[in-house]
């Protein structure tokens, strides 16, 4: 056999002897991703049953005479024209727009020097932040309720969304803190030389690469102050000024068995946190929360 | 710089601790809602450490705290180390399971409502259908109980999902060949590699949804209301009904001080413990 035959042969079998072990393998992969799929479509969908079934009802109209469920949209025309479900979806609106707005604005200063800041004053900080995010919400609404009333604030949404702010103020420092900690260091201290101010380098360097964290807290907003009921119950006493959860379950108590507008509302109320996670979600690091305890 | 911190600590001076303060002041009157009331002391601490009802709503809140953050912490790592690995549909399952906890408790309590609440509802006529008899979700003390807790641990994993799937992604990939090489079985490897270098956000992640499920209202309140006979009743709920229901608001304060207290002596220990974790990064 001549050296070139050699040489042929001997890459055939090592083409062989590579290409047979990586097909199986891979076939073994995609069994195994497939069964993974399997499995977890099964399991998702019987986690998400309480969520199907909201959808499911909120679509159904009760049954023919031959048993058959009628679908209709007849329950959302029904609470867009018979219950004041947009007073109750533009005062949630509302509320958590500005909660979102101002609670990022907040957080986004006070994160900064929280991530730079390496001394005493700001882990101290850090550590009341820590302790004030674990305050049972009554203990402080309690006595709001009264300091408030005084102040013309209860039964205001301006005053429920004061409150929401504060209340997630902890979690969107340390949020915008743990994003400022992936900025390099050198960025600022270069536009400092360049004769930027602290404030000026803050703006233009940190904050206009840390979009992604500012998304982060924004959304955690977003949820903390749509999704409440505890201060939203306590706070709101008209129905002028009801937001979604407190409408909801003041609908559902005066219609618990007409399941139809019950679950047609229900979806009003879940779709705007669902459709934002479902376009913002790759954005959503939540990882951070605690990171910056130092 | 620290000048950037002015707004966030006014809000916290007004918002936080001045209420707080005022808290202390009514939790030594025996007021109303809005009257002061004459000044007791520490009648209403003493009050509620005799009164059955209180530890009654201690130990139910410890027993819905643990077994939820346990078994949603068990079930949100499962799934962060599941979704790890790439497979079909990987990021539409990301997506799906986060939907429990997005959605707001308001609904899906109202959806597990109809779910459970009543003989006829799908999931007790399921149960017959079974053989498991008649059982009662809210109406049975012991079942309420299990049911409240389901509740929260479905509404909670995804925040453990969450948080896990983040702190993986410091796992250095080197780290875990490296053992894979040495022979470590997916377990050993689970063990001693992966839970060591991840110990800091996993007490994290604890401590906070310890934190938020200690001051859960809604699960409580719009499931069960607390009840069959109180079975559970947690102190936030029991506060809130002595404060908005019996308007006995001196007591409702101090039982919602009590809680302050345990909550701070318990993050305050955690936050130490935290930065004592072992490979803490």
């Amino acid at each position: 056999m001549s050296e070139t035959q050699n040489l042929v042969v001997a890459r055939h079998d090592a083409r062989r002897a590579q290409a047979r072990p990586t097909s199986r393998f891979e076939r073994k992969q995609r069994i195994r991703g497939w069964t993974t799929f399997a499995v977890m479509a099964i399991i998702t969908a019987l986690i998400l049953t309480p969520i199907i079934n909201i959808i499911v009802l909120s679509f159904q109209g009760g049954q023919t005479l031959s048993g058959e469920t009628i679908w209709t949209f007849d329950n959302f025309t029904e609470i867009f024209t018979e219950t004041p479900v947009i007073t109750y979806l533009t005062n949630s609106l509302t509320v958590t727009l500005g909660t979102t707005v101002f609670g990022v604005i907040i957080g986004a200063m006070a994160g900064y020097p929280l991530s730079r800041l390496r001394n005493r004053f700001a882990r101290g900080y850090s550590l009341t932040l820590f302790v004030v995010q674990g305050l049972p919400v009554i203990v402080i609404v309690i006595p709001l309720f009264v300091v408030f009333a005084s102040l013309g604030l209860a039964d205001s949404l301006t005053g429920v969304a004061i409150i929401f702010i504060a209340g997630s103020m902890a979690v969107t420092c340390w949020m915008m803190a743990s994003y400022y900690d992936s900025i390099p260091f050198e960025l600022e201290e270069a536009a400092w030389v360049d004769g930027a101010s602290v404030f000026g380098a803050f703006v233009r360097i940190v904050l206009r690469n840390s979009y992604p964290g500012i998304l982060s807290a924004a959304i955690f907003s977003f949820l903390v102050a749509w999704n409440d009921y505890l201060v939203a119950v306590v706070f709101l006493r008209s129905e002028d000024n009801f937001t979604l959860p407190i409408g909801l379950q003041y609908f559902f108590q005066q219609n618990s068995t007409d399941w139809g507008p019950v679950m047609a509302m229900s979806v009003v109320m879940l779709l705007p946190p669902v459709i934002i996670f479902a376009a913002l979600n790759r954005y959503f690091s939540i990882g951070g929360v605690g990171g910056a305890i130092k | 710089m620290a000048a950037l911190l002015a707004p966030s600590i006014l809000l916290l001076v007004a918002i936080n601790a001045y209420p707080l303060v005022f808290a202390i002041g009514q939790s030594l009157h025996d007021g109303g809602i809005t009257g002061a009331g004459d000044f007791v002391g520490l009648e209403n601490y003493a009050t509620a450490l005799q009164d059955p009802a209180f530890w009654n709503a201690a130990w139910f809140t410890l027993i819905f705290t643990v077994v939820s953050v346990g078994v949603s912490w068990i079930i949100g790592m499962t799934f962060a180390l599941v979704l790890r690995n790439p497979f079909p549909g990987r990021s539409g399952f990301r997506l799906l399971l986060l939907l429990p906890w997005v959605v707001p408790v308001v609904v899906s309590t109202t959806s597990w409502n109809f779910l459970v609440a009543t003989q006829s509802s799908p999931v007790p006529t399921l149960f017959r259908a079974l053989g498991f008899g008649n059982v009662q979700f809210l109406a049975d003390p012991t079942w309420a109980m299990i049911t409240v807790i389901v509740f929260k641990i479905w509404g909670s994993f995804p925040f453990m999902m969450l948080m896990m799937n983040a702190a993986l992604q410091s796992v250095d990939p080197s780290v875990e060949e490296a053992a894979r090489i040495d022979g470590a079985t997916a377990w050993q490897k689970l063990r001693h590699i992966i839970l060591p270098i991840i110990a800091k956000p996993i007490y994290i992640s604890w401590v906070l949804a310890a934190i938020f499920t200690v001051n859960d209202f809604p699960t409580i309140y719009l499931l069960t209301g607390g009840g069959p006979v109180g079975a559970t009743n947690t102190l936030v709920v029991f506060a809130y009904r002595l404060v908005f229901q019996d308007f006995r608001t001196g007591y409702g304060v101090a039982v919602a001080f009590l809680i302050t207290i345990v909550i701070v002596a318990v993050s305050v220990y955690f936050f130490r413990r935290i930065n004592r974790a072992p490979l803490a990064n």
